[in-house]
């Protein structure tokens, strides 16, 4: 019977391609059962390779392994996750964020755009999102709170500003899109730099618009809370806040200048990072060790990913599915920007249910080898990506940055109110896309300014 | 200083750092490491039953390997050095650092099982009950896991013996270490990924028994987790 079953299966009218296909829909299926995903990806590829190329699978199954672990762009993920755990251990987010407040004390919504400044530079450090939205949570959303601002947009404020990191360089996620697309992770670096600090600074924008035209979502803080001297401002921010800004634009710069690769700038920023919580007194040994082991989980969470999806994407192409996919949009006769709308709209779609490593690692090596179809450089795709995926964190239903922001709020603030103080942002984030689209070269100027046109 | 002793910058006497070097460490640390953890299960089997003694040794060989990192940082910020300051290059740096890497994060898998740590597309499975997860879960183990995991020892296990009886050395750069033992690390992965997922499927069966999820032991967790939690119990004990 089962016999009968395979030999009727491997009849030569199911064609390869067929299986390909069969192969992305059952998986699709399987996404949804909540199983590890690195593990549902590694069995499908084991199960339809050995149909389409018998016992060679297990070969190939141990190269592709192989080859994530040898992986020199890989390589600094691990890096660049220890130096965000250390400086999210360090304890340094309060007076961080006292030092951006009292600087900025003269601005409309001040405390507003102090927390997107704050959350900016931290989430750019540490990149990790959930850890920057709890802490402001605690830290800035009650403060806003006290001071008389809409709950709305506190927390669209707070959600935001968190998600910043996983865009601004140095990111993780840009690395794994450079691994995937197989670009240079120092010219992503160099396209993101300035949509990062542009997405950031229409946040900031918005919410100092708001606040002069309604001041009542944002009042000001009374005079003697805004009044600082200014020697009282320069030597907090001098103590607080350049300390790790230097930090990422040292790693930033070298990488960007070329001195240094990415894993050898996060090498050296992992040591920075050590130095200053010890400067601030805020180190100690249990701290490193829990640095450590939580670098060692994060890290095997996203390369076991990473392996899972090398074996199902190589037989997946080796089936032939990938060309059915890039045929069928091809039959779509979708003018270039059509294929952007598409894509992005797909991706959008995805943030929805999934987080963005799934995103990046699963989904994109699907649309990758159709960007050279419709002439799209895969640098201005990433940064588009990069800033879409900002929204896969904020919108609902499966939106984190909301939902743990609910919990560490007071208990009247409800998830409605947070996700409707989100929309704003969201929307701003669809803007930035707008203007990136319209004008390349916000991005793709300083690439080919430090590294010539390709 | 002359270039010559630049070359040899971490060597005293008639000790060299150099491939043949870091290659043995490897060895040795990966010898070390593996055989702390299966000593490490053999008593804690004695100790504390199998359940247990699954969770705490892939944690333990987790958590050992997990110190990679720091030397992955060491090594590579030491390779800038001689780079920039001293002018010499180290030709080892580049194979120590992706040896280690490797090593990290397939070391780390069943920790990470242990801790429930890798990543699930969960926005229907975190709606379920308890028992209807475990249910799913124990089917998955047995038709997705255990065949892949088992794939993975078989097939590593092939790639590293041939690799050994080569002696086959890093093509990354010349005069490399030797490659076999960080192609050991695949099957041996394999072999503790296995235990894990055991360990887990037990974990499910005890779930579909009482209708909740066994308590996992204690460890360092994320930061945005332990904040929830404990604002989860301040508003306990409020309400």
């Amino acid at each position: 019977m089962l016999t009968a079953i395979l030999g009727y299966l491997s009849f030569p009218f199911i064609s390869d391609a067929a299986m390909g296909v069969l192969m992305l829909v059952l998986f699709l299926v399987f996404l949804m059962l909540g199983f590890p995903i690195a593990f549902t990806l590694m069995a499908m590829g084991l199960g339809f390779g050995y149909y389409a190329m018998g016992p060679n699978i297990f070969q190939l199954f141990v190269q592709r392994t192989y080859s994530v672990m040898a992986n020199d762009v890989l390589l600094s993920i691990p890096l660049f996750l220890f130096m965000g755990y250390v400086v999210e251990r360090a304890n340094i987010l309060d007076r961080l964020y006292r030092s951006i407040q009292l600087a900025m004390g003269w601005l409309p919504g001040s405390l507003a755009v102090a927390t997107l400044a704050t959350c900016a530079l931290f989430a750019t450090a540490t990149g990790i999102v959930g850890a920057v939205v709890t802490l402001m949570g605690l830290l800035a959303f009650p403060a806003m709170l006290r001071a008389g601002y809409d709950t709305r947009l506190a927390a669209g404020v707070v959600c935001a500003g968190g998600c910043l990191g996983i865009l601004i360089p140095p990111s993780v996620m840009l690395i794994l899109y450079g691994a995937t697309a197989g670009v240079s992770v120092v010219k992503l670096y160099a396209a993101a730099f300035f949509p990062g600090i542009m997405l950031a600074g229409l946040y900031m924008l918005y919410v100092i618009v708001l606040a002069m035209v309604r001041p009542q979502v944002a009042p000001r803080l009374p005079p003697e809370q805004r009044s600082a001297s200014i020697a009282k401002i320069v030597w907090e921010l001098a103590t607080s806040f350049f300390p790790l800004a230097l930090l990422i634009l040292g790693v930033l710069g070298a990488i960007m200048f070329g001195l240094a690769t990415p894993a050898e700038a996060a090498a050296i920023g992992a040591l920075g990072a050590v130095m200053l919580a010890l400067a601030y007194r805020n180190f100690s040994f249990a701290k490193l060790q829990e640095s450590v082991f939580l670098t060692a989980r994060a890290s095997a969470m996203v390369c076991w990913l990473f392996v899972g999806s090398a074996v199902f994407s190589a037989v997946f192409a080796y089936l032939g599915g990938q060309k059915v996919v890039e045929d069928f949009v091809l039959a779509l006769k979708l003018s270039p920007t059509g294929f952007l709308v598409m894509t992005q709209a797909i991706i959008f779609l995805l943030g929805w249910p999934l987080e963005w490593t799934e995103i990046i690692i699963i989904f994109l090596p699907i649309f990758l080898p159709l960007l050279d179809d419709f002439g799209v450089d895969p640098i201005f795709f990433g940064v588009l990506v990069a800033l879409n995926l900002q929204t896969s964190f904020l919108s609902p239903p499966v939106a984190m940055a909301p939902f743990y922001l609910k919990g560490v709020a007071p208990k009247q603030v409800t998830i409605d109110e947070i996700f409707n103080g989100v929309y704003p942002f969201l929307a701003i984030v669809m803007f930035s896309m707008a203007l990136f689209y319209i004008f390349p070269g916000i991005g793709l100027w300083l690439p080919n300014y430090l590294y010539g046109p390709k | 200083m002359t270039a010559g002793t630049a070359q040899g910058a971490l060597g005293v006497g008639k000790f060299k750092f150099d491939s043949d070097l870091i290659g043995q460490l490897f060895i040795i640390g990966l010898a070390a490491g593996t055989a702390l953890a299966i000593g490490y299960f053999v008593v804690a089997v004695v100790r504390g039953g199998f359940l247990r003694a699954v969770d705490e040794t892939s944690t333990f060989i987790g958590k050992f390997f997990a110190w990679s990192i720091v030397l992955l940082t060491l090594a590579i910020s030491y390779e800038v050095f001689c780079r920039y300051v001293l002018g010499a290059p180290t030709d080892w740096a580049f194979d120590l650092s992706y040896m280690l890497y490797g090593t990290l994060f397939m070391m780390a898998g069943a920790y990470t099982l242990a801790r429930n740590g890798h990543v699930r597309g969960d926005f229907v499975y975190r709606s379920w009950a308890p028992r209807r997860q475990a249910r799913m879960d124990l089917a998955l183990y047995v038709l997705f896991f255990f065949p892949g995991i088992i794939a993975l020892i078989y097939s590593g296990w092939d790639y590293f013996k041939l690799a050994w009886l080569l002696n086959e050395k890093s093509s990354a750069s010349p005069n490399g270490p030797v490659i076999w033992p960080f192609k050991a690390v695949i099957p041996i992965t394999g072999v503790f990924m296995l235990l894990q997922g055991i360990a887990e499927s037990i974990r499910c069966v005890q779930c579909i028994r009482t209708g909740e999820w066994p308590q996992r032991q204690h460890d360092v967790e994320e930061m945005e987790k332990l904040i929830l939690e404990q604002a989860q119990q301040a508003k306990g004990e409020k309400a």
